[in-house]
């Protein structure tokens, strides 16, 4: 099948047009309420981690090489 | 340019090549009829970011050439492919899904590209992905510059993350097969949601070199495409070391399916409550239905579960930690507003600040994690459960709703997708059937470097089943 310009043209509408058909559907959301709910979440992982025991000898997974 | 066969868009990678060998099809008019294919239906899933039509008509008279000389490479000689746009294409935009990025040209292409170019398989377009790969966490499938990826099954679903347009693109039948990466699910949620197989390589076995990071102790890069055999005949060209790549593992991978085992030898892990109360209702019939096909393989299945961590918390701060650091600059630069999901560029602005103490705890409880994997391993051979717990989200849902109801007490392998992932794990996603007529998938997880006796499983699974020989129709 011999690729034309105006086929290429027309992928390039159908991509805009799936775009228009298929709107980021991300309604108005609160910055500040989400960056508040990341540090939440940041918190809170971090004291589930620090609950954790670890032997003291427990290297982290990965090591550095000269 | 002669017609070719309406057969060809759903073949396996041998089929093909076995055509184009001899010279029933020209590999020109194989690489002509996919580009057209991708280029017209790629759109209606969100799934094309870039067509490479020219180049691929270019390379695909050069693979014609070399197969008239009697010039015969491998099995993925003359196949047309995708390719995730994280990976660098030299001259050419590499997106990696973000409307920042939306105009970054590399001058140099990516090992994984080039290797494939090495055995003369022809890359025809660069496929849609989750903006940035996902790492900030986002809410919802349209956190994408081409859009939500769209299911080839059910355009009101979604086609997965963040491999979005490799999953669609195999699923549709746009190319053979695709490249995709995982951080954590981004090559299974797209296979298991699309309905085909996709294959997590032991972290290091394949470069990144050429691909965007997002965290560099979890990045890797693997292939979906219409079975486990192909899957494996992509790994075998892609794997292998590039001292371009720090993190790479040193090692190769030879598809050696003569020596695979005899199934009767293979111990399966598996947890009955992940094929039953962990299941969304809706695919518990289907994935009832992969753990007899897997019984009548003649495997020894065995009960097993998960040693208890907190995989949730450790994957989150490493990949929180390190993708914040790796997308530094563009948070400090505030182009990171630009992104489209609100969750993600809360997240990717919040990871900067994540305390030393918080990464280093979580890496050395990953260490332990280690450690306990490879004691589990010396108990089974492979690991088994759903790739995702049911069929695919619509698209207009968030997608960090949660699990309705109580979960179930006993914790099964449902962790698998953190737990593998940060064991460095290979996985292979299989399409078992369908949930509300959505395509669902289990999950082969093995050891590291196991990946040909996951294939062998799989191929045993592939044999008694049809699932991946499906697809959408009117297709």
């Amino acid at each position: 099948m011999k690729i034309t310009r105006r086929r290429l043209a027309a992928s390039a509408l159908a991509s805009a047009a799936a775009l228009a058909q298929n709107p980021p559907s991300n309604p108005a959301e609160n910055e500040e309420e989400l960056l508040k709910a990341a540090l939440e979440q940041m918190r809170t992982n971090g004291e589930t981690l620090s609950k954790f025991p670890v032997p003291m000898a427990t290297e982290p997974a990965f090591h550095f090489k000269p | 340019m002669a017609d070719v066969p309406s057969d060809i868009y759903f073949a396996s990678i041998p089929e093909l090549n076995a055509r184009v060998r001899t010279r029933e099809i020209s590999v020109e008019d194989l690489v002509r009829a996919f580009s057209a294919r991708l280029e017209t239906l790629g759109p209606r899933y969100n799934a094309l970011a870039l067509p490479l039509s020219e180049s691929a008509h270019r390379r695909a008279k050069e693979v014609d050439r070399e197969i008239k000389r009697g010039r015969l490479r491998g099995p993925l000689q003359g196949i047309p492919y995708g390719a995730k746009d994280l990976l660098a294409y030299s001259g050419k935009p590499t997106t990696w899904g973000a409307k920042p990025y939306a105009g970054q040209v590399f001058d140099y292409t990516a090992t994984v590209i080039q290797r494939l170019d090495g055995e003369s398989a022809v890359i025809v377009g660069k496929l849609a992905m989750v903006e940035l790969a996902g790492g900030g966490g986002y809410r919802y499938p349209s956190a994408s510059l081409t859009g939500p990826g769209l299911n080839p099954w059910d355009r009101t679903r979604w086609s997965g993350g963040s491999s979005s347009g490799s999953g669609a693109a195999v699923a549709a039948g746009l190319v053979p097969f695709a490249l995709g990466s995982e951080t954590s699910g981004s090559i299974l949620t797209p296979a298991a949601f699309c309905g085909v197989t996709g294959l997590r390589p032991t972290y290091g076995l394949v470069s990144r070199h050429g691909a965007m990071a997002l965290s560099w102790t979890l990045d890797k890069i693997g292939p979906l495409a219409r079975s486990a055999e192909d899957c494996g005949l992509v790994l075998q060209v892609i794997a292998g070391h590039d001292g371009r790549d720090p993190g790479s593992a040193g090692k190769s991978f030879y598809y050696t399916p003569q020596y695979a085992r005899k199934m009767k030898d293979v111990r399966v892990g598996y947890a009955p409550i992940d094929f039953s109360e962990w299941a969304d209702a809706s695919a518990q019939p289907a994935f009832q239905g992969a753990m007899r096909v897997m019984k009548e393989t003649g495997v020894q299945l065995v009960e097993t579960k998960l040693p208890d961590f907190p995989y949730g918390p450790t994957i989150s701060t490493i990949i929180s930690t390190e993708g914040s650091a790796v997308f530094e600059p563009l948070i400090a630069s505030g182009q990171v507003n630009q992104l489209a999901d609100r969750k993600q560029i809360a997240g990717l602005k919040t990871g900067l600040g994540i305390p030393a103490k918080d990464y280093l705890k979580a890496m050395r409880i990953r260490r332990l994690m280690q450690e306990e994997m490879r004691n589990l391993f010396a108990q089974v051979d492979v690991l088994l459960t759903p790739s995702r717990l049911g069929p695919a989200p619509k698209i207009d849902q968030p997608l960090d709703r949660g699990r309705a109801g109580t979960p179930p007490k006993e914790t099964g392998l449902a962790a698998m997708i953190p737990a593998g992932n940060l064991a460095g794990l290979p996985a292979l996603s299989l399409p078992c059937g369908f949930a509300d007529n959505l395509p669902v998938g289990i999950q082969l997880v093995g050891a590291p470097f196991s990946e040909n006796t996951l294939i062998a499983v799989g191929k045993e699974f592939q044999a008694r089943t049809d699932w991946h020989k499906r697809h959408p129709t009117g297709l």
